[in-house]
């Protein structure tokens, strides 16, 4: 069952003559119980893409629809805020440095639901071990704890209102390796028990693969591809999703494939070329790129791409 | 004869006795890339600024040895001499790197204006073929930019003009692409292999991507609290890892991993082997600080476990 779906998003920042598209007419489906891990690289939109969908910046136009029912004037509503919750990229600065982890559990709690007194402590109890903390943390106060636990009271707080769907901003870009593992397992693992949904928001492509059921792929505002995680990652068929996957580096030694290296820089979002926003890093490109923007069109089951030469 | 060499480096706060660096050892042959690997706060920035002699205030070098092409470049006291113009260093952020107040050709020039003694005219042509060397388009009107005008990418392409500037006999990547896209990572990796294959200069190469590691490295040492824990070549270390740390580290990478077994990020043992508290093969010996030791040519294990006991 559909749980979320943005319905032609624009959200276009600035007045007058400068303008900075930033997402440029997004549609898209979130199943309920189910990751969507949204990639791209800095400034693509991703963000942004986010933070319309949580309602902490309006769209410029389109449509979001959560539930079967249009949220984009209701955003401010407690129970749209409950069931829908933000974890963001740096735990250090998204977290009230003077609250104790009780507090910063307490607040969205009191604010969305009905729960008070014992009810309450218990949640707060059941959430942090849920993300793997004991009890004792409830006294701590942030900078009394590391990156990786700082992270787990982040989704801690995210988790205190029972939500449907928790988008996770970057929620791993700051943390080492070995810890961002562990992060990814506790997300599953939590998924697996509360049946929530996750918007899974990254720029690192082997974090992704490791949670997401399915993947969309960003480029300048909008989504080049939409597909099932391995069909994508074995199978990429837009030339900006090959050109990326292509980029990470492989631990293995042995793969020695030829890098697809990108030539030039993205183009800047406030002076967007006219056609395919791909067309001069793209080697497919051919003369009906230049004069007419593709749109999103299926090409497999489960799977849509946003570009001429694959249609 | 070895072209760089760290021999039982040790730095620590002065009047503290729990040294920052314990007894570092690797070394850098010609023409040969050394990846530095570990995780945040294992001591991979500090070695290369010791080496360097750019270590802050309040931190000292108390022993070991820096040399270059068979030369000390430690002098009475501690102090290790700066030789810019032998060996250089790219940072991991280059937009703070880069002087915000200068053109970016001027920075460049001024490097040769230094090192090479030409005039201010000459060394900003000079600086001008530079930038057009390392892939910059549009280099002669690029060298009048600040940095703040340029993009990541652009502006680490800058700093690795500036580092090669004088062909230097050294290069120091720290962490050159932490801050750039995947796409851009790899331009940057791209650019970086045919410098080092033009001028044939050594890489110390310090990052946290063991994918990086794979990409662009001869030879590895890995780092954990402040200590070399494994130094091999690069395929024997990611096909067979020995130390137990260097394991742990390659499994977080690869498998599923226990998301409740708890994060332990930077924190280390003051004493003993740093591993020892979380090693699952720990014994009374690891009290003591294991030696580097050779188990088999190319490679140094610092671990008591008997080589066949590591397999």
């Amino acid at each position: 069952m559909t749980l979320l779906e943005c319905r032609n998003i624009h959200k276009t920042y600035g007045h007058g003559v400068a303008t900075v598209p930033a997402v440029r007419g997004v549609d898209m489906q979130l199943e309920r119980g189910e990751t969507l891990g949204l990639v791209g690289e800095s400034g693509c939109g991703k963000t942004t893409l986010g933070r319309v969908i949580v309602g902490l910046n309006a769209p410029t136009s389109g449509k979001v629809v959560f539930d079967g029912e249009d949220v984009s004037g209701r955003l401010h509503e407690p129970e749209f805020r409950r069931r829908v919750q933000m974890v963001f990229q740096h735990p250090q600065s998204s977290l009230n440095p003077k609250f104790r982890v009780s507090t910063t559990l307490r607040e969205p709690a009191i604010l969305l639901t009905s729960m008070r007194n014992e009810e309450l402590d218990q949640q707060i109890e059941q959430t942090l071990r849920l993300v793997g903390l004991g009890i004792e943390y409830q006294t701590r106060k942030p900078k009394q704890l590391s990156g990786g636990q700082l992270q787990r009271v982040a989704i801690a707080r995210a988790l205190m209102s029972s939500p449907d769907l928790i988008v996770l901003d970057e929620p791993t870009s700051s943390l080492d390796q070995s810890i961002r593992s562990r992060i990814i397992a506790l997300l599953k693992d939590i998924q697996e028990r509360r049946q929530v949904s996750y918007l899974f928001i990254s720029h690192d492509l082997s974090t992704v693969r490791k949670i997401a059921h399915r993947v969309a792929v960003m480029y300048l505002g909008r989504i080049v591809e939409v597909s099932e995680t391995e069909a994508l990652f074995n199978d990429p068929q837009h030339p900006y999703t090959q050109a990326l996957l292509s980029a990470v580096p492989s631990i293995d030694p042995d793969d020695r494939s030829e890098r697809i290296i990108l030539r030039g820089e993205t183009p800047s979002p406030t002076a967007l070329p006219v056609g395919c926003s791909f067309q001069d890093r793209c080697e497919l490109v051919h003369a009906r790129c230049r004069v007419e923007a593709p749109l999103l069109q299926e090409t497999g089951p489960a799977r849509h791409v946003e570009c001429f030469a694959v249609q | 004869m070895r072209l760089f060499e760290v021999e039982a480096l040790t730095v620590g706060i002065t009047g503290s006795p729990f040294p920052i660096l314990r007894e570092v050892s690797f070394y850098v042959e010609p023409g040969e890339v050394l990846a530095l690997v570990g995780e945040s706060g294992s001591g991979k920035t500090m070695t290369a600024l010791a080496a360097m002699g750019l270590l802050p205030f309040g931190i000292e070098m108390t022993g070991g040895d820096v040399r270059l092409g068979g030369d000390s470049l430690v002098r009475t006291g501690g102090t290790v001499e700066r030789s810019a113009a032998q060996m250089s260093m790219i940072f991991q952020h280059p937009t703070s790197a880069l002087n915000p107040t200068m053109r970016v050709g001027h920075q460049v020039g001024r490097v040769i204006q230094i090192n090479q003694r030409l005039g201010r005219t000459q060394s900003l042509e000079a600086a001008v073929e530079l930038l057009k060397h390392v892939g910059i388009p549009g280099a002669k009107r690029v060298a009048r930019n600040f940095p703040h005008q340029l993009s990541g990418g652009m502006c680490q392409r800058v700093m690795i003009a500036m580092a090669v500037a004088c062909q230097p006999r050294l290069l120091i990547a720290d962490e050159p692409t932490t801050a750039l896209d995947v796409t851009v990572q790899a331009q940057i990796f791209d650019l970086i292999k045919s410098l080092v294959s033009e001028i044939g200069c050594g890489v110390l190469f310090i990052t946290h991507d063991l994918g990086a590691v794979a990409e662009m490295a001869d030879r590895v040492a890995v780092m954990y609290g402040g200590q070399v824990m494994e130094e091999s070549p690069v395929r024997d270390l990611l096909a067979e890892p020995r130390h137990p740390y260097t394991r742990y580290l390659l499994e977080s990478v690869v498998r599923e991993v226990d998301h409740r077994v708890e994060d332990i990020g930077v924190d280390f043992a003051l004493t003993g082997c740093r591993f020892g508290h979380r090693c699952p093969y720990v014994h009374e010996k690891c009290n003591g600080f294991p030696p580097l030791v050779e188990i088999s040519p190319s490679r140094r294990v610092s671990c008591f476990l008997k080589t066949e006991e590591l397999r």
